[in-house]
Parts: C-alpha cells; structure tokens; sequence
C-alpha cells in the first residue's frame, strides 16, 4: 500500500517524482490493459471527482449558512453591534489560519488552480481544499463581501488533484485533474454546470480543447447532481416576469452595459492598485488586515446596508422583485465595490463571483429604474434589468463573455432574456476591455510573478496559416503514370531541383532532377515514375491549417503540396522550409509550437 | 509544516473502482446524516419563526409578520406554508411594491403544484390588487376547480363570490352575472347562501335573478324579513309593483323598524293607484288617473320654475331653460282632456301621460328627486320607456 513516491512541493516542483509517476503509472494501468484504458478510466474518474467535489460543496453552503445563523442571526437587522464586532473578529482568526496552518489559500483560488494546471503540474496541495473549507467559510459566514464559488472552485480543484496523485495518474492527466475538479466544485457551487464549463474553459484552462471538454462536462454535471440531491433543484433566484418590450428597449440594455463596464473598470483598478500595496506592509499587518476589513464591511452594514454582507444572494432576490427604490441600488452597488475590494485585497479567502453578481444587480436595478423614470415608454420590469446586470459585471469585470451569458440563462432559466444579455454584456466587455488592457485574474497572477495564458490573448493573437507561407503552384509538375524518360525531358527546361508529382488515383510524392537523372541511367526510362517511387504518399497541407501544421514537415521534405479540400488532386501551392521560416521570421521570432 | 495524505489506493482498476465507490458511498451517507441533522434543526428554528409570524400577522403587524416569514424562510426555503404565508403578508401589506414579490413567491409555488387551490386562492387576490381582470379570473377558477385542503364546496363558493365582488368592484357586471348563475345553480340549501347570492344578484343588477334567489330563501326560511325586504326591493326595481307591493307590505309587517321598506312601499302604492296604464281598471277609472296625474304634472312644473326662479309666463327666460316650452305643452294638451271620454280618441291617453312623463323627467332632472305622487308618475314613466323600448 504504501508508495516511496514524495508528493511534489508546490514551492520547488521537481522532476524527479515525475519520473517515478510516469513509471508507476505505466505499471498501473500495464495490469488493467484489456479492462480499461487510461481514456475511459479517467472519464470514470471524472465522475467521482464530481461527485466527491460535489459533497465537499454541500458541505461548504452548510458551514456557511450555519456560521452566518450561529455569528448574525437569520436576518442580521441594522444598528447592531455584532455587524461589526463579528467579520472583524472572524477576521482575526482567518488571518491566524492563513498566515500559520494554511499558506496559500489567501484569494479566490482560480488564479491557484490555473497555476497548478500550467506551472506546478496539476499539483494543489490537500491542504489547501482544507484551509479554504474552514476559512472561505467562516469569513464569508461571518459578513465579510466574499463570495463562496471560486473557493467551491479551488476545493474542488484540490480534491481532484489529491485524488490524482493518490491513484499516480499520468503526468498528463494529473494536469488536467484541477480544472477537472474546479468546474466540478464551480458547478456545485451555482447549480449551474454548462456556466462552470465554460468558465473552466474561458478562464482556468484558457483555450478550448476538446480533448478535456468531456471530462469537464462530465464532472461538473455528476457535481450538480449530487448538490441537487441534497440541497434541491431550486434556482438562486425566484425569477420575477421578465418583459422585454421590443427592440428599442436594447438601447436601454446598451447603456447598461455601458454602466456596467465602467463600473467593473473602476472595480478590477481598486482591486489591481490596494492589492499589492497592502501585501508589500509589513507581516504583521496581515494579522490585522482582514479583521479591519470586516469592520469596515460592518460599518457600512451598521449604517444601513447589511446586504453587503457575505454573498449577497438573498439580496439579489429582492432586488430583482423591487424592493429597493433605485438609490438605493445604486449605494448598495458603490458600497459592495468598495466592501469586497477591501475584503479581497486584505487577504482573506473567498471569491468574487457572487460580489461580481451583486453588483451587476443592483447596478443593473438602479440603470433599469432611472431609464423607466427618464423613457417610461422604453424600459420594461425591474427584474429583467437586475437579471441581465448580474451577466454585465461577469462579462466586464470577470472578462468571461460567454460564460456572463449561460450564467444569466442558467441562473435565470429565462430564455427570453438572451438578447438583452448578449448586448449589454457585449458593451461591458467591450468598454472594460478599452479602459483596463488586462483581465482581473491575469493582473492577479502577474501581481503574484506568474505570467500564465489567456483566451483573451489567444484572442487577439493573429494566427499564421499555411496560406500565408505558400508559394505558387509550380510550372513543373509530373505525372506518376509518365515515364521516367518522358519525366526528365520534361524538367530540362526547369530551374527547380526537386519536383512534385502527381500519383494516381491521389496523393502526392516528390523527385529530384539527380533521381531522375540516376534512374534514367540505371536503365529505367521506359517505368512509370509510380513504380519506381515509393508506394508512400508525401504528406499535404490545406491552405486554413495553422502554420504550426507545416512545420512537423518542412525538415523532412523540401516541398510540401498544399491541396484543396474539396480536390485533393488540385494543388493550390506549396510550402517549403525556407517559406515557413520566412514568414514566421517576418513576425519578429520564430514560435515553437507546443506540440513541436 | 508538512500535511503528506497517505497513500491508500491499491494498483487494480477495479479495486480503485471498489475503493472509490465505496468512498463515495460512505461520502454520501455521512454528507445525508448531516444534512439531515442540519435541515431538522433548521426546520425547528423556523417553525419558531413562522409561529412568530403568525402571531404578528394576527396583531395587523404586516412588517413583523413579513420579517419573521422572511427569517423563517432562510431556515427553511422550500417550505411552501411559510412562502405563502410570506406572500400573503407582502400582499396585505398594502404596499403596492411589494405584490412583485408576493407574486413571485405565489407563481413559484405555483409552479410547484398548479392544482393548490390556495395557492391560486393567494395568486388570484394578488391580480384583483392590481385590479387585472383576466388573471384575476384565471386564478380564481383555478382555485375553485382546484384541490382544497378542507371544505371544498365552501371555500369554492366563497372563491366564486369573492371572484363576483372583484368584477363589481371592477364593473364588469356581465362576467359577474354569468358568475352568479353558475354559483345559484351549485349552492347548498342554506338560506344564508340564497341570501348572499340575492344580493349579489341585486348588486349586477340581474332583479330576476335576485328576486329568484329571494324567493327561495323565503322558501327555506318563510320568516326571513331580511328576505322579505329584498324581495320586495328587487320586485320594486325591476318595476314589477305588484310583487313588489306584496312582498314590502310583509317586510314591514315582519319588521316594523325597516324605513326603507316602508318608504318604498308607499311608492309602490302610489305607482299602483295612479297608473293608468294598469290592466285591470276600468275606463272610468284610467281617465280619473290620467285627469289626476295631468294636474299634478302642473303643480310639479310650477314648483320647479319657482324653485328655479323661472317665470313660466315671461317671454325673456333664457333658452336652455326647458321649463316654459314644457309649460306650453301642457297649456297646449289641457283641453284634449274633455275628450278622454269619446271612444274614438284612442291615442289620447298615450299622448297626454307623454306631457305628464317629460314634465316628471325634465322636473326631476332640474329640480331633484320627486315624492309621493310625482314619484310614482316618474317610475311608471321609467317603467313605460323600458316596455317600449
């Protein structure tokens, strides 16, 4: 039972036991050849990480609800001096916990997870499932403006890296165990798997991949399946009658999103400016950081805005039935930036995704109110408005568009809504994007010295493909069923050295005028030139593929023939080592594609 | 300081398998004894709560109750007694920014279990605040063919007739009466019931349909002067004196106090004695009437011009006064009377009663509401318009 085998330290990731994994690895999936591959018993094991991420989460809302019942009460009611006294004293201890027995658990656990995937080889310590469990809970359960889903995401993560290592899964597949386990735990967190995939994607993994897409899929809905046994099927949100008065009202979502974007720029820079000013104070400040956080996020409480107060969601429910006039919104949406801002930068642990929400709700109520006063005509309920608010700080401020507009689906289960969601959500993207160059959780990471990959950025990023290298079709081209005399009479005139021929029924090979030359001499003029060249076909490239493609070629052959695709017969042109090179060099540096 | 997780997982996939489905069994029981646990405790908080709330709601302290309600929930969200009883209180809060929510907690319930009549009982109230006729009576049928708890046929009835007050509240008096039959026809032998269904009746304005409903009462319960009156009331209404008569004259009879019985009743024997029209007179007797309610019509016009200030001799009374031109017809008819007598005027009567009815109506639209004698003219004129048209 027992293994020699160390667990990998996240502080020094090192390739020694890597090694021993791999070779475990082999060992261990050597006895169940014939039973399951490795392919279909990770697939099986997704399905378990669901479900162990998905009981770790029942168990996180539980502590949750029980501490915030146990600390403030059911309905923490204003002018009372636990508002204050509780997240400030909860503050303390988190911040005992986290700087003694649980390092590394300080933020919302996303940037951790995309961390573990691209830099420390899927490993997240168990500990820190742990640490975040307890602290996560007791902060967010005590008051402090954090919510509980990229902890749901992290506990998960963590779990399924555990899990991995314990079983010494492939180096390979242990990497992609903690997003495995982040959409897990971010599914069970929002009772909203399609969202948690996709931000999995968009944010954790950073690039679509459909070789993980199954898995991702699988564990996030075994998660909710198991969340939902326990805890219900019930939505977030009772969702009031959505009224979506016609196409003109988008110009009142527009300004919405516009609201929102602005107010998610102002969010990330408060975030991206305290951040690291507070963590460059000395050490023993950050004993004192969370609690004097909480006491602010109490004060404000204190003075009449409880709702700031942990996630949020009883409150975002009734906003979206009109129980707030719209200033009150709007302070409710000014003062929940300025609680989680101080709750997140002071270190204790705890997620942005349902301040994100809140936020965007109450700005969206408070825009949604203001237009109904200035264009009664134009502007339908309250409700709709705050449900597609919650979708524009997502999309602004998490900078996930597509996840910002299953999230609102999903969380709504209002399809109706789509078009409003995707204009204002696309107008708060787009303003955020103008206003603040880099995404909350890059310039998180880069704060923390890591640089780690973005869909943003493969965004931007222009692809080079194989058109942009391909030279011309070549005024020589031969005839496999020609002979080899025929061929070289063919080619005198030529400059070239090496020529493309055309085989039949398809497919393509290459000569060199030396080959033709040899072969004449050695008697062979009167064979066809596909008897005397090797039966193997010369590999060909479509002009959309990625440049990258033509690379695993150019050093092996010196022409590669570049095809249509609805004629694998007609060339349209070709590329050469020097082509490829060429053009790579005219971008500044020559890439090196992973899968080089 | 190190946490190292021990190794425990044997080498064979079916084993892991075994291993982790048993890990995920034990997982599962051990996460359903503590959610259990934790949701029983919760559930006794927020029966604490909801008591909490009832009581306030007892006391009118719709703001109590809604907190306690909405503390109650947070125990225990899926309770689908303390969501309605949440939305109830937000809807008789009498604050109209809050029947968004109440609805919202009503339409999820709803959709929970369509057939809760209560539940449509409580969706319903919440369209008739917001005075929406067509959920209104979409909800309220649901809660009538819908599922109640306890004495359906009753609580279906008091649906129905709340359903009826709603659309006379909102005048819509066809859909109320087409209610009101469809309730006559399903109501239990209950004179009280009879009674309610009379007066509502009388409300839209359907005086068969009351009077029908009176008179089973009075079928049930002979005594009923509650019945007697309303009967008589309706049978005046509707013009039908005769009834009328019978019915107010037991009215007073079983309840010498009720003035308004009584007063209509003298109505109804001034209607009674002065029609002319009336079928079982003789001639004599018609043209007696119609001599008596000619002169009447005189002394009418000459009181109202006086009340006016209208000289009805002067030839400089303003044009919108209709009184002069009135006065002059009637000046006009006066010598047609000596002919009532003669066979061969057989429109006579007709034509005389006509300046007799346009002085009552002209005079009691100018001058008030008439009495006695004038009273009885205005109503048999009312009652003549209403055969002819």
């Amino acid at each position: 039972m027992s293994d020699p085998a160390p667990l990998v330290s996240l502080s020094t990731p090192s390739s020694s036991p890597l090694v021993t994994q791999v070779k475990t690895s082999r060992r261990l999936f050597s006895t169940i050849e014939g039973v399951f591959n490795e392919e279909v018993f990770f697939l099986i094991l997704c399905v378990f990480i669901g479900i162990f991420s998905g009981l770790a989460v029942v168990c996180f809302r539980l502590a949750i609800d029980w501490t915030h019942l146990a600390l403030l009460g059911p309905l923490p009611q204003t002018h009372s001096w636990r508002l204050f006294a509780v997240p400030s004293l909860a503050g303390l201890v988190v911040a005992i916990l986290v700087l003694h027995v649980f390092p590394g658990i300080r933020g919302s656990g996303v940037n951790q997870t995309k961390s573990a995937l691209y830099i420390f080889n899927g490993f997240i310590p168990f500990r820190t499932a742990v640490g975040k469990f307890i602290c996560a809970g007791l902060a967010i359960g005590s008051g402090q403006s954090l919510g509980p889903e990229d902890p749901s995401l992290q506990i998960g993560a963590s779990i399924a890296s555990a899990l991995g290592r314990q079983l010494e899964i492939s180096r390979e597949k242990l990497r992609l165990m903690a997003p495995v386990g982040a959409a897990a735990g971010l599914a069970a967190a929002f009772n909203a798997p399609i969202s948690a995939v996709l931000f999995v994607i968009e944010e954790v993994i950073g690039r679509w991949s459909a070789g993980i897409l199954g898995s991702v899929v699988l564990s996030a809905v075994s998660s909710v399946v198991i969340v939902r046994s326990f805890l219900g099927s019930e939505p977030l949100f009772r969702i009031p009658v959505t009224v979506f008065k016609g196409p003109s009202e988008l110009l009142a979502y527009a300004a919405l999103g516009i609201v929102g974007g602005l107010a998610s720029v102002a969010f990330a820079k408060s975030v991206g400016y305290l951040r690291p000013r507070l963590k460059a104070l000395p050490r023993w400040t950050q004993y004192f950081q969370p609690a004097l956080a909480g006491l602010l996020v109490g004060l404000i409480a204190f003075l009449g805005f409880p709702q700031v107060m942990g996630a949020g969601y009883g409150s975002m429910d009734e906003a979206m039935h009109g129980q707030y006039a719209w200033k009150v919104l709007a302070l409710l949406a000014v003062f929940k930036i300025i609680a989680t801002t101080v709750s997140f930068v002071s270190g204790t642990p705890g997620g942005m995704f349902a301040p994100a929400l809140f936020i965007g709700a109450m700005l969206g109520g408070a825009v949604g109110d203001i237009e109904r006063i200035l264009f009664p005509q134009l502007t339908g309920s309250t409700g709709t408005y705050v449900l597609v608010g919650m979708g524009v700080l997502f999309a602004g401020f998490l900078r996930v568009p597509m996840t910002s507009v299953f999230m609102v689906l999903e969380v709504s289960g209002n399809y109706e809504i789509i078009v409003p969601v995707i204009v204002a959500n696309t107008f708060s993207y787009l303003v955020s994007r103008s206003l603040q160059t880099i995404p909350i959780f890059d310039m998180l990471t880069r704060q923390d010295g890591l640089i780690l990959p973005s869909l943003e950025e493969d965004r931007e990023e222009t692809i080079l493909r194989v058109e942009d290298a391909m030279l011309p079709v070549p005024a020589t081209i031969l005839s496999a069923q020609d002979y080899v005399d025929a061929n070289l009479r063919r080619v005198q005139d030529s400059t070239e050295s090496a020529f493309l021929v055309r085989m039949h029924p398809s497919g393509w090979n290459i000569i060199t005028r030396e080959k033709l030359q040899r072969l004449y001499q050695e008697g062979k003029g009167e064979l066809t030139l596909a008897s005397v060249l090797p039966a193997q076909s010369l590999p060909s490239l479509y002009p959309d593929l990625p440049l990258d493609s033509a690379l695993r070629y150019v050093n092996d052959y010196s022409l590669i023939p570049v095809v249509n695709r609805a004629d694998s017969r007609r060339l349209e042109g070709i590329v050469s080592r020097d082509s490829v090179f060429k053009k790579y060099g005219s971008r500044g540096a020559i890439e090196v594609p992973s899968s080089i | 300081m190190s946490w190292k997780v021990p190794k425990l997982v044997p080498r064979s996939a079916p084993m892991i398998l075994l291993v982790l489905t048993l890990a995920a069994a034990t997982g599962f029981a051990a996460v359903s004894h503590l959610v259990s646990r934790y949701t029983a405790n919760q559930q006794a908080r927020g029966r604490k709560l909801y008591a909490q709330g009832l009581t306030e709601i007892q006391a009118s302290r719709y703001d109590g109750a809604i907190a306690a309600f909405r503390a109650a929930l947070t125990c225990d969200s899926t309770n689908s007694q303390y969501q309605l009883s949440l939305a109830r209180a937000l809807r008789d809060s009498n604050d109209p920014q809050r029947l968004d929510e109440a609805e919202s907690y009503l339409v999820a319930l709803w959709q929970r279990s369509p057939q809760d009549a209560a539940v449509n009982l409580a969706l319903a109230r919440v369209a008739a605040h917001r005075g929406n006729i067509e959920d209104a009576t979409r909800y309220y049928h649901n809660a009538m063919y819908g599922v109640w708890t306890s004495d359906p046929d009753a609580n279906r009835d008091r649906a129905r007739i709340e359903l009826i007050q709603f659309l006379l509240w909102k005048n819509a008096r066809a859909q109320a009466d087409s209610e009101l039959i469809a309730l006559a026809a399903a109501l239990p032998p209950d004179p009280n019931a009879h009674l309610q269904a009379a007066q509502l009746f009388a409300q839209v304005q359907d005086y068969s349909g009351a009077l029908a409903q009176f008179e089973e009462v009075l079928r049930l319960d002979p005594s009923n002067s509650a019945a007697l009156a309303g009967a008589g009331q309706t049978a005046y209404r509707s013009g039908n004196y005769t009834v009328a008569q019978r019915y107010l004259r037991m009215a007073v009879n079983a309840n010498p106090v009720d003035a308004n019985s009584r007063q209509l009743l003298a109505s109804t024997d001034f209607v009674l004695r002065a029609n002319p029209f009336h079928s079982h007179i003789s001639d004599a007797e018609r043209n007696r009437r119609i001599t008596a309610a000619f002169a009447q019509a005189e002394e009418r016009l000459t009181q109202c011009a006086q009340q006016l200030g209208v000289d009805l001799k002067a030839t400089d009374n303003p044009p919108s006064s209709a009184l002069p031109g009135l006065q002059a017809r009637w000046l006009l008819t006066q010598p047609d009377l000596k002919l009532l007598r003669s066979p061969a005027e057989t429109d006579l009567p007709d034509a005389i009663m006509d300046v007799v009815f346009q002085i009552e109506q002209q005079t009691a639209a100018t001058c008030g509401p008439p009495q006695s004698l004038d009273l009885a003219l205005l109503l048999i004129s009312k009652k003549r318009e209403a055969a002819s048209q």
